[in-house]
This record gives structure tokens, C-alpha cells and sequence, in this order.
């Protein structure tokens, strides 16, 4: 493998000396790897799709309502959620929660994850509860996705 | 002077290729970067943007965005056209393993606490792009016009509207009217083949530049 060493200077620390990074030219060793991996990638694509095409049911019939129903599986934690909740808030009914929880607020608590985390280390042992509430936060959409799946339509 | 070296020396003339590859070509990749995979799955997620827009393209040719067509045109890409089923499902391959590759890079950015300062912004972005890429999913399905298409875009479209306030114009805007039909299915082809491609095309080009200026965060 051919190493080339450059001189970087870091953005966090505007005032340290410039570090010194080892690292692979872009071109042609990177791009080499990339090609490589790309065509791996392409390649399972087309082993899966060959293996297990895309499906095409029945023509839409908006009469007959076929059971069980599930949305695409990267909305299953919405729906799951939307199923899970069943208790009013106040004058604030369930369904609106439902809805409300895992759209908007967890969309815009996410935008804000920046803002909100003002710990400036990127080391892992030092940011415990950013870690913690990545991981419920993990537990918590694969849950509601399970929740979904049990409880389809 | 071999022919590439003609060709080169052509374009050189003309362009100044001299004073515009070198930071492009001798771009240093750090190492870790490089021995760490969790660091391809961006990359993973942008190749199958590539793959879903060149085989989007041909199916696009062979698909009829109305209910009278749209399963017709589906079931002749599937069984008469040439590739067509080896083309359409890289297609849905290929958009399942993009969300996957995105849920997962995030997964990475976060834990690593790659958005902190100065990526804010790029952390931002990448929330819209996973909106983004959610929506071509959610808006591609229910295009082959099937039962599985229909009623899934029935729950999906159901939920959006049951949103407080924004709720009713949402699944107006989603649906073109009361009930899913003619008009949603021309919706969606026109939100999946024109608007989020242009939408993620923008975006896309914001996250790279500032990858570009900002560099991989890590401890180097
Ligand atoms: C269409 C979807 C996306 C594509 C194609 C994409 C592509 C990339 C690529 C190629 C990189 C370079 C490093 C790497 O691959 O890990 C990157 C970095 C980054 N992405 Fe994305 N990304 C996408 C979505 C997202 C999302 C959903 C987020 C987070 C919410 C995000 C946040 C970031 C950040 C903060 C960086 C800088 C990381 C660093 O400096 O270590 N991206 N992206």
C-alpha cells in the first residue's frame, strides 16, 4: 500500500502545531478501493434483485381492504407508535400523540441534536449520556417497529 | 508521447488541468478512514442514489402514471420488456439498501459525534436528505398501483392527515383530494420523478461541499 504523508492542520484546534497525517492519495489508490467497493455493492444489488424480484400483487381494489395491511418497514416504528399509544392527554386525544410523537417531535428533536449537545468531545468515554439516549432512542424505534409488525391491520 | 499523454496535453492547453487536478487527484484519505467500513456507508447510500436514477430512468420510459395503466405497464416491464424485471427490482433493492445505508450512517455520525461543531450544519442537511430519501420511498410504492401499494399509501396518507393543523392540508396537498386516485397516483410520479430528484440533488451537493471544506471528522 502506498502511504503519502501530508501536512494538516486541524480544524478543532485552530492554535496546536499542524498534525501530520498518514493517509492514501485520492487518486489512484483510494479511488481504486472505491471502484472495488462499488463493485461489490453493485454486485449483491443484482444477486438480490436476480434471487428475490420486486413483487407486484393484485391490482389496487380500493373495495376490498386485504389483511394484514403494513406500511413500508422504515415507517413501521410511526405506525407502531400510533397503535401503542392509546391514553388521551387532557384535552389532547391519543391519535393526535400518536401521530404528533414520532413525526414532528422526534424529526425535530433530531435537527437539533447539535444544538442541544454542547459537549465538544468526540470521545466516546466522555459524552455517557449523549451514548445513553442514542441507545434508548435505538431501542425505542426498534420496539415500536416490532410493536408495528405484531400489530398490523 | 503516448495518446492519453496527447489528449491530456490537449485539454491542459486549454483548461489549465495542471493548477485544477492536483487538489482534486493528491487529496490525502486518512488512514482510519480508510480501514474503518463504518465510514463507506455514506458512500453505500450515494452509489445506490446513482443506481436508482439510472434504472429509474428506464423504467420511467415504460411506466403509465394512471389507474387504468399503471399495473398494466408495471406487469409488461415485468414480463415482456427486456431486463425489465431485473431493472425494476435493482430498483427496489437498491432503495431499501440506500434508507438502510442512511439510518445506519447516522447511526455512525451520531455515536461518534461527527455533527459537532463545525458540521452543525451538514447534520442539519443530512436530516432533510433522510426526509428526503424517506419520502421517495413512501412515494415510489405506490406507483405499480397494486393492493400492497394502495393500501399502504391508504395508512401512509391516513397518518400524515391526522396530523394537528397541518394534518388536512397535507394529505390534500399528498392526495389531490378526498380519496386516493387518479389524481394522487400523478402526485406521486410527478413528487418521485421531478420534485425529490431535484430536492436531493441540491441537498446532496450542500453535504458534499461541506464534507469537502470541513474534511472527515476523527481523531487523526
Ligand atoms: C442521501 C443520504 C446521504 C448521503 C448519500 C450521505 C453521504 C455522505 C458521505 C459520502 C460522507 C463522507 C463520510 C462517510 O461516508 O461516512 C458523509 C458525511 C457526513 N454525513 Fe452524510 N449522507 C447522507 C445522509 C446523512 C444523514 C441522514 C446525516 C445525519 C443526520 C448525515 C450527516 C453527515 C455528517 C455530519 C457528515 C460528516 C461526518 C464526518 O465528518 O465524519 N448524512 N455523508
Amino acid at each position: 500500500m502506498t502511504l503519502i504523508e501530508v501536512e494538516k492542520h486541524e480544524v478543532e484546534e485552530p492554535k496546536s502545531e499542524p498534525v501530520r497525517v498518514r493517509g492514501l492519495p485520492f487518486f489512484p489508490h483510494f479511488l481504486l478501493r472505491e471502484v472495488v467497493v462499488m463493485c461489490l455493492i453493485a454486485g449483491s444489488l443484482i444477486l438480490l434483485a436476480s434471487y428475490y424480484p420486486a413483487s407486484l400483487l393484485k391490482p389496487a381494489d380500493p373495495f376490498d381492504t386485504p389483511t394484514p395491511i403494513y406500511p413500508e418497514w422504515y415507517f413501521l416504528y410511526v405506525f407502531g407508535f400510533l397503535k401503542f399509544w392509546t391514553w388521551d392527554i387532557g384535552p389532547i386525544p391519543a391519535k393526535i400523540i400518536g401521530v404528533t410523537m414520532p413525526m414532528i417531535l422526534w424529526y425535530g428533536l433530531l435537527i437539533l441534536v447539535p444544538f442541544i449537545d454542547r459537549n465538544p468531545s468526540s470521545d466516546i468515554r466522555r459524552r455517557k449520556l449523549a451514548v445513553a439516549l442514542g441507545i434508548i432512542a435505538l431501542i425505542g424505534v426498534l420496539y415500536f417497529t416490532y410493536y408495528g409488525i405484531v400489530h398490523g391491520e | 508521447m503516448s495518446f492519453l499523454d496527447k489528449i491530456y496535453k490537449w485539454l491542459d492547453d486549454r483548461f489549465k488541468l495542471r493548477d485544477l487536478l492536483p487538489p482534486i487527484v493528491k487529496h490525502p484519505a486518512p488512514e482510519d478512514v480508510i480501514s474503518n467500513p463504518l465510514y463507506c456507508l455514506g458512500g453505500t447510500a450515494f452509489l445506490c442514489f446513482i443506481i436508482l436514477v439510472i434504472t429509474g430512468i428506464f423504467l420511467a420510459m415504460y411506466y403509465k402514471p394512471t389507474p387504468g395503466e399503471a399495473y398494466k405497464s408495471v406487469q409488461t416491464i415485468m414480463t415482456a420488456v427486456p431486463m425489465g424485471s431485473l431493472v425494476r427490482s435493482v430498483h427496489h433493492w437498491a432503495a431499501n439498501t440506500m434508507i438502510a445505508a442512511v439510518m445506519l450512517h447516522m447511526i455512525r455520525i451520531y455515536f461518534m459525534g461527527a455533527y459537532k461543531k463545525p458540521r452543525e450544519l451538514n447534520w442539519v442537511v443530512g436530516i432533510f436528505l433522510l426526509l428526503t430519501v424517506t419520502t421517495f420511498g413512501f412515494s415510489g410504492y405506490l406507483l405499480p398501483w397494486d393492493q400492497l401499494s394502495f393500501w399502504a399509501t391508504k395508512i401512509g396518507t391516513g397518518i400524515a392527515g391526522s396530523m394537528p393543523i397541518i394534518g388536512g392540508y397535507i394529505s390534500l396537498i399528498l392526495m389531490g383530494g378526498n380519496d386516493i386516485g387518479a389524481e394522487t397516483l400523478t402526485r406521486f410520479f410527478a413528487i418521485h420523478v421531478l420534485i425529490l430528484p431535484m430536492a436531493i440533488a441540491v441537498l446532496l451537493g450542500m453535504h458534499f461541499l461541506m464534507v469537502r471544506i470541513q474534511g472527515i471528522s476523527g481523531r487523526l
